[in-house]
């Protein structure tokens, strides 16, 4: 990916674009608003990360400015004002998603991979195929090499949150948001224990590979081979 | 003390007495003015009368007729005044003597003053009346009354209305005056306790009184806003002491870690397992401090925090759905009591949490039993919405209950297992923002529930 990144910090920015090129991205940086503003209109970037306090101009500014120029790439926020609400107002100024400081690399990887996949164009039908897994919308039915799989109301989204993010890392905390909706870290790793369940009934039973991984340190991702 | 005069009642005061005393002076002036016209109409007409019964005198008995009415009428005392002139303006008969100050009005009337003896005193008499001429101007009388009473009775009538008025300006200021300094001596007691109190005495109060007046209400809300502030400055004071703790102990085992994995000349391995265990550590810490921030964010109210209709069935659901599992795999029964349809305002994300956090208290420290449940509830009655999460554990003990509230108490028997002490202070805080309360009670035969309580505004 081509990111262009605008971080006034510099120790900041250097970790990240460090990370993120040992990630196997092309990352450009720019340390004020207005440079920021002047390089995501000026070329082509597959995302753009926007510290919200920038010099010059802020970042919800910046993002309002990119939009209002029919700009449409993908933005992620990061803030060390990680409240819901704060949340909330960088959403509605146009950005795609927001992360709260301090967060883990891994976090962001995968926000910026799935912001990323959203870009592709999105076929709208209502069957999901991930290798030999099928999902269908419509039925609310799920099976795997031809049989079928029975599952609960929550695990059925639980899979389909992951089946529209094939082969892509996906964090608890993305998981958290996008199937409960809830905007909090649990003390207790009740994500873990929802992915076991799912995966003793998507990959158990099933002699074919395994395709529900942990991923360490990181989250999980649904993964087959081409 | 302070000059009453400055002071603001005194002032009201002031200018109240003068208003009052303007408006009944307005009255008694219009009183006075009615009734003296009453009382001149009055002697006039008897006079008038006189003037037409000597008009009907001269008509029968012409200038004798007159000469001996006169003459008749000043042989016996009377408060009629009659004295006759001829064509000359000579005195012919009379019973006052030469009259002075004449003064003739413009309508007729004459006013005199005259000063006769009466049983030896000389007195000074004002008189009112009429000059009648004959139609040949050969006799002029002047017929008039005394007027002496009535003249009494309007200045009495006036001096009286003054004193009063003075009165009432005179008892107003220094009614006022008396009140003030009264209202004074609270307001300087109430300034002394309060320097008292900025020179660091915080635990002084605010003298107040057995009435409600204005003055006991402000006192009393003052009191009560301080000790608010007291005990969020404690509770201030307790998170410094506690972050600097709590947040020590974390902190010193991820830099031992560090250097000691440095000294050792390690292996790429052991590199990455020491850098493993720091990560986690700091993981842990930015939880910690997460926490630590949404609570105080929650308390000081300095933020804005939505609040929407919430279906409390709908949430309690949610909840159990992702804690159902993690219940399963512990052996855990976890069950709901909710009664369907309660809405109410609040923040769905902090209330969420909130539960959450018990629910993971329940499943962590309330599952020692041998055949474990929780049991998650809601119900609305006709004042408050009760929700609640009971378990069958050790429960809590009484001396304890109220030490888990606070921040980063972990109460022995938990210390074993990971956990930052803020949870149920969060839970506290979160109940608080909804204007509720929180009961730690003991279930039957044994475990804990934990009791949320909601006016219904």
């Amino acid at each position: 990916m081509h990111i262009l990144l605008i971080e006034d910090d510099n120790d900041a920015a250097s970790y990240l674009i460090k990370g993120l090129k040992e990630s196997g991205h092309v990352i450009d940086r720019a340390s004020d608003g207005e440079e920021g503003l002047f390089m995501a209109l000026d070329s082509n970037f597959d995302i753009l990360i926007v510290d919200r306090m920038l010099p010059k101009l802020d970042g919800l500014s910046l993002i309002k400015k990119v939009r209002e120029d029919k700009n449409d790439t993908p933005i992620l926020i990061l803030s060390a004002l990680g409240e819901v609400d704060e949340r909330v107002k960088g959403l509605k100024h146009g950005a795609d998603d927001y992360l709260a400081k301090p967060f883990s690399f891994s976090e962001l990887l995968a926000r910026l991979e799935a912001l990323n996949r959203r870009n592709l164009p999105d076929s709208s039908s209502n069957l999901l195929e991930v290798g030999d897994l099928k999902l269908n919308l419509l039925s609310r039915r799920v099976e795997r090499e031809g049989e079928e799989i029975d599952l609960q109301p929550r695990e059925f989204k639980l899979l389909e949150f992951l089946m529209r993010r094939p082969n892509q890392v996906v964090t608890r905390t993305m998981l958290l948001e996008g199937v409960w909706e809830y905007h909090f870290d649990p003390q207790t790793n009740v994500i873990d224990v929802h992915i076991s369940r799912l995966r003793s009934k998507i990959d158990k039973p099933f002699k074919g590979k395994q395709m529900l991984f942990t991923e360490r340190g990181a989250g999980y991702a649904l993964r087959h081979n081409e | 003390m302070n000059n009453p005069f400055n002071l603001a009642s005194f002032r009201l005061i002031f200018i109240y007495t003068l208003l009052l005393s303007v408006s009944f002076g307005f009255v008694l002036m219009f009183l006075y003015f009615t009734s003296a016209r009453d009382i001149q109409i009055e002697a006039d007409q008897k006079i008038v009368n006189k003037v037409e019964e000597i008009n009907r005198v001269y008509l029968r008995g012409r200038e004798k007729g007159l000469f001996n009415y006169v003459r008749g009428q000043i042989s016996r005392p009377t408060l009629n005044i009659y004295r006759l002139y001829n064509s000359s303006n000579e005195f012919l008969a009379g019973n006052i003597p030469e009259p002075t100050d004449l003064k003739i009005n413009e309508d007729g009337w004459v006013e005199f003053t005259f000063k006769m003896n009466v049983n030896g005193v000389e007195e000074t008499y004002y008189g009112r009346g009429r000059n009648i001429v004959t139609p040949f101007e050969n006799l002029r009388l002047l017929v008039g009354r005394v007027v002496n009473n009535e003249i009494k009775l309007k200045e009495r009538f006036f001096y009286s209305s003054l004193w009063s008025i003075l009165l009432i300006i005179f008892l107003g200021i220094f009614g006022g005056y008396i009140l003030s300094r009264n209202f004074l001596k609270r307001i300087s007691d109430i300034n002394k306790t309060s320097k008292n109190i900025m020179d660091g005495n915080l635990s002084e109060r605010l003298p107040t009184t057995k009435g409600k007046d204005e003055l006991n209400q402000l006192s009393s809300n003052l009191n009560e806003m301080l000790d608010k502030l007291d005990s969020l400055m404690t509770s201030m004071k307790e998170v410094t002491d506690n972050v600097a703790h709590d947040l020590r102990t974390p902190l010193n085992r991820i830099r031992s870690n560090l250097e000691v994995t440095l000294m050792s000349n390690p292996d790429i391995e052991q590199y990455k397992r020491s850098i493993d265990e720091a990560i986690l550590e700091t993981d842990n810490l930015i939880k910690t401090f997460n926490s630590i921030l949404s609570i105080s964010r929650v308390e000081s109210g300095t933020s804005y925090l939505e609040r929407k209709s919430i279906n409390l069935e709908d949430l309690i659901l949610n909840l159990i759905d992702l804690y159902e599992p993690i219940a399963e795999a512990k052996d855990i029964k976890l069950t709901s009591e909710v009664e369907k349809e309660i809405f109410f305002n609040g923040n769905m994300n902090l209330l969420s949490q909130a539960i959450a956090n018990l629910l993971e208290n329940a499943i962590n420290y309330g599952s020692s039993s041998p055949k474990p449940f929780i049991t998650l509830g809601a119900k609305k009655s006709e004042e408050s919405i009760s929700l609640w999460v009971s378990d069958n554990g050790e429960g809590i003990k009484d001396s304890d209950k109220k030490k888990v509230l606070n921040r980063f108490v972990r109460l022995d028997s938990s210390r074993s297992l990971k956990g930052s002490g803020l949870g149920l202070n969060l839970v506290n805080s979160a109940v608080r923002f909804h204007n509720g309360s929180l009961k730690l009670l003991d279930a039957k035969p044994q475990g804990l529930i934990v009791l949320i309580e909601i006016p219904v505004s």
